[in-house]
């Protein structure tokens, strides 16, 4: 890694035009990834990204330049093509560099780079032919195992430099089915910021079953109707509903802006009062979870909407300056290529004191999302849609038939006014978010909620 | 970084270690994006990448390795990388490198210099202001972008490839949103060219007619009505269920086109097209990731499924020649299958006189969710949509906040017309898709 005085030299010249501030990020990271499929170890992928990024404010201006020659002479290069961009300013600040080590509060106990291919081919096979072998109907399988040990070096002009270690382990298992009525799939995916050890609490053999088991109900399904009515959506990975409808508007890279639905609102009420939501980047060992962002600032626990009531957003340094705020540890970049900025960490609705079986009895004639796919926004207007994996129509207040190929779409500010149930038993699920700043690991998260109506697409 | 400096260290030591069959795969870009917000520069990035994969035969077996740092002292560990990995695969299809000596199309490479950081301000800024002159409605030019890249790629084999790609691409992101005073609403346009040769004025004009296109819209009815997809809409659809013509998704069984060649796949007004050297693609081709000549076939010629898309390994397979479509979608990834440009051929009637046809309908000008909405694998689809109502063949009222659904091979075969007016609306990189306005019967709307 790069030493404190190469980077003192390395700020010193990126300063030499006037900027007001200079980060240098440097990156070494190893990703390491096992594929199954057609009963066999079909592929591995195993990558080194390396690699450093200069960036420079000057007020409300942004420069950033990258380089994979991470010597002095090249990280010299990239200071000086980063201060050129900026132009001509004055002489600059003197900068000295102070070590810092933040504590690491997601220990890791097992290395997946000091372990053999061997070995995690054995923890992949577990969970693929648990999947494969569930049912006669299962038609098809794969499977990845991935690993990844992401090393970062972050110097800025404000004196500080540090490094983190962020390790993580997931695996993906996706089952297809057929009953003569069309193929249907299945997954699970379950992630960990921690090493093999994930594997102690999480047994492959049911992430395999889980895959199959989702698969081969909705293969056994007819397609969902499509109207307007109430939705209960289940824990976990149901959360994708409050990271689309409402977590991307409350970034600063949206809100900043004004393309934000939700921009000048703090304080007001922009929610049921039944909803509290959080983004927290400091649960142990969550799949979203970090010691320091990648700006080099604490992850913090914030709370964004409280009994209903906007209390924060999500902010980065850069987008801070424009809102006059301070960056609440939320700036995130998928690898040095890209400009980092405000991103979710775990992001999820807090229990509330519903209980479940009340949710569904309230419910006269709806859906039962148990299992939410992906999904996405346009922050602007609000408009969000997101895809059902596993749904069942819902009649007099008992959960019946399983339905294929629902989504749901509406306005984020609509849909958290109308979430008008929260039931108690908080869990996360998993996923890569995806935006300007690339693809980020993060954990979204609820209990049982009702939405109390929205439009189910289906046909 | 010095690549072929760290390709020397590699052949080296694969030649140390016994290895007969290997290959290097080295991909870099140089680029630079501006963009502005109201009125000034907001951000600049520019950005210096480049990475090298290697992949070797051993037992049989194809092994990946790759990496960004091309220290020629860590080539060693880079080959051990490979071969383990190599070792530890199961797959027992036949894996083959690509061979030297093979004839390619003439190809023009838009090779120029990336225009100074100036020209691109200046460019960025004065699209900036066109967008605020556009129209009153228009409160924020968002996130106007200047965007240059200079990308190039190269294989090397031990069978003789030694094959070298560089392309540079320049244009323009422009970004509007407008307001009727209660309601906001945004587009995007992208054009790709020489900076000169850009229209800022009508690419700004686009966008923000678009978005006032979307404002005070209403929520379409529920029910099954005739849809109509215009050439964007309808290219994201073709993008997103394109995997269904790749003979390697056919062959591990999430196609439904794995024994349909010859077949009868669509209607017969549907003809899909892949054609590598595509005039609107700003990146051309004539060699595919494993060095084997690209070629412009109908993969579907009125609605017979003429070919799926090959590679090496996938055509031995099926006992046929490649078709010159492997891909990677990184320089890091395995040696996949991918269409170059590929594309719904237009007919012969106007837009107009498809909206005729389609009588009382919907017409979509937009999708969303599509990495969540829609099942490649099973061909379902229930998407976010917004466009117009159709009432007695013309465009009426606006609508939005309302879902399409239904089935891509079923779509396939209720395509009743295509307009002439094909073409690629967003042809950024190598891989681009294309159609043209599109009526299709039996899909279901879900509105209010």
């Amino acid at each position: 890694m790069i030493s404190r005085e190469i980077c003192q030299r390395i700020l010193h010249k990126a300063l030499s035009t006037g900027a007001d501030y200079a980060e240098l990020f440097a990156e070494n990271t190893v990703n390491h990834t096992i594929h199954m499929i057609d009963s066999r170890v079909d592929a591995i992928k195993d990558g080194i990204i390396a690699g450093a990024a200069i960036r420079l404010y000057k007020g409300l201006r942004s420069v950033m330049a990258t380089t994979v020659d991470t010597s002095e002479k090249g990280l010299l290069a990239c200071a000086e093509k980063a201060a050129e961009a900026l132009g001509q300013g004055s002489a600059p600040m003197d900068i000295v560099l102070r070590e810092r080590i933040f504590g690491d509060i997601h220990p890791v106990k097992i290395v997946p780079s000091s372990v053999a291919n061997a070995r995690k081919v054995e923890i992949l096979k577990e969970g693929y032919f648990a999947a494969r072998e569930y049912d006669e109907s299962i038609v098809q399988t794969s499977g990845t195992l991935l690993d990844v040990d992401h090393n970062i070096l972050i110097a800025t002009s404000e004196g500080l430099y540090t490094r983190d270690r962020q390790i993580r382990t997931r695996l993906s298992i996706d089952a297809v089915a057929d009953k003569g009525q069309g193929t249907q799939t299945g997954g699970c995916r379950p992630g960990s910021r921690m090493g093999l050890e994930m594997f102690d609490t999480i047994c492959p053999k049911n992430v395999g079953i889980h895959a199959a088991k989702q698969a081969v109900t909705m293969a056994g399904a007819g397609y969902c109707p499509a109207g307007v009515m109430p939705v209960a959506i289940d824990n976990g990975f149901g959360g994708v509903i409050f990271h689309e409808a409402c977590g991307h508007s409350l970034e600063a890279s949206a809100v900043a802006y004004g393309r934000s639905q939700f921009a000048g609102k703090l304080g007001e009420k922009i929610a049921n009062e039944k909803v509290t939501a959080i983004d927290d980047g400091t649960i142990p060992n969550a799949w979203g979870s970090i010691n320091i962002d990648d700006e080099g600032t604490p992850a913090q626990k914030n709370v964004l909407i409280e009994n209903g009531i906007l209390k924060s957003y999500m902010i980065d340094k850069f987008n801070g300056r424009r809102m006059g705020m301070a960056s609440t540890g939320n700036a995130r970049r998928q690898s040095y290529a890209y400009t980092p900025t405000s991103r979710m960490t775990n992001t999820y609705i807090a229990p509330g004191e519903d209980k479940n079986e009340d949710i569904i009895a309230s419910i006269e004639y709806g859906l039962y999302a148990k299992e939410m796919g992906g999904g996405s926004v346009n922050p602007v207007t609000g408009e969000f849609n997101f895809a059902v994996n596993e749904g069942y129509i819902v009649r007099n207040g008992v959960i019946c038939e399983p339905v294929r190929g629902a989504s749901l779409v509406g306005k984020g500010s609509d849909v958290i006014r109308n979430i008008d149930m929260v039931g108690s038993d908080l869990d996360m699920g998993q996923g890569m978010c995806g935006s300007s700043s690339g693809s980020v690991p993060t954990n979204v998260g609820q209990p049982l909620i009702r939405v109390s109506s929205i439009t189910v697409g289906g046909r | 970084m010095n690549f072929n400096a760290f390709k020397e260290a590699v052949i080296a030591q694969c030649e140390c270690l016994g290895i007969a069959d290997y290959e290097l795969y080295y991909q870099a870009a140089e680029s630079t994006s501006v963009s502005a917000f109201q009125h000034a520069l907001n951000q600049f990035t520019g950005s210096a990448e480049g990475g090298v994969c290697l992949r070797c035969l051993v037992d049989g077996k194809m092994g990946y390795a790759s990496t960004e740092d091309m220290d020629p002292n860590k080539a060693a560990a880079l080959v051990e990388r490979c071969v383990d990995n190599a070792k530890t695969l199961e797959s027992c299809d036949p894996e083959f490198l690509g061979e030297g000596g093979q004839s390619y199309a003439e190809l023009t490479l838009q090779n120029y210099a990336l225009p100074s950081t100036e020209k691109l301000i200046e460019k960025v800024l004065a699209t900036q202001e066109a967008i605020y002159a556009a129209d009153p409605a228009v409160i924020d030019g968002s996130s106007t972008q200047g965007i240059a890249e200079r990308s190039e790629f190269a294989i090397y084999n031990s069978r003789g490839l030694d094959l070298h790609y560089e392309n540079t691409v320049t244009g323009l992101v422009v970004a509007a949103v407008v307001t009727n005073g209660t309601e906001k609403a945004n587009d995007y346009q992208i054009k790709l060219g020489q900076l000169d040769s850009l229209d800022s004025e009508a690419l700004t004009k686009k966008a923000a007619k678009t978005a006032l296109g979307k404002l005070g819209g209403d929520v379409a009815p529920t029910g099954q009505y005739p849809v109509v997809f215009d050439p964007e809409a309808m290219s994201d659809l073709l993008q997103t269920f394109s995997s269904i013509f790749s003979s390697e998704v056919a062959q591990k069984g999430l196609s439904k086109f794995a024994d349909q060649e010859g077949k009868v796949v669509a209607a017969p007004c549907v003809t899909i097209v892949d054609d590598p050297f595509h005039p609107e693609n700003p990146m051309p081709i004539n060699f595919d990731a494993e060095g084997s000549p690209t070629a412009t076939k109908a993969v579907v010629e009125s609605g017979v499924l003429n070919t799926l898309l090959y590679n090496l390994k996938t055509a031995n397979k099926a006992g046929k020649k490649t078709t010159g479509n492997a891909s990677k979608g990184g320089y890091d990834s395995p040696v996949a299958v991918r269409p170059f440009s590929m594309y719904l051929a237009g007919g012969d009637i106007t837009e107009e006189e498809l909206l005729r046809k389609a009588g009382n309908g919907v017409y979509i000008n937009s999708l969303g969710g599509l990495h969540a909405g829609a099942n490649p694998i099973s061909g379902d689809f229930s998407l976010q949509s917004a466009g117009f109502l159709i009432e007695n063949g013309v465009k009426t009222t606006a609508v939005k906040s309302f879902t399409v659904a239904g089935n891509f091979y079923e779509l396939l075969k209720n395509i009743t017309a295509v307009a002439n007016n094909s073409h690629l609306p967003t042809a950024m990189g190598m891989t681009a898709f294309g159609a043209p306005t599109t009526l299709v019967e039996g899909l279901s709307i879900a509105g209010k």
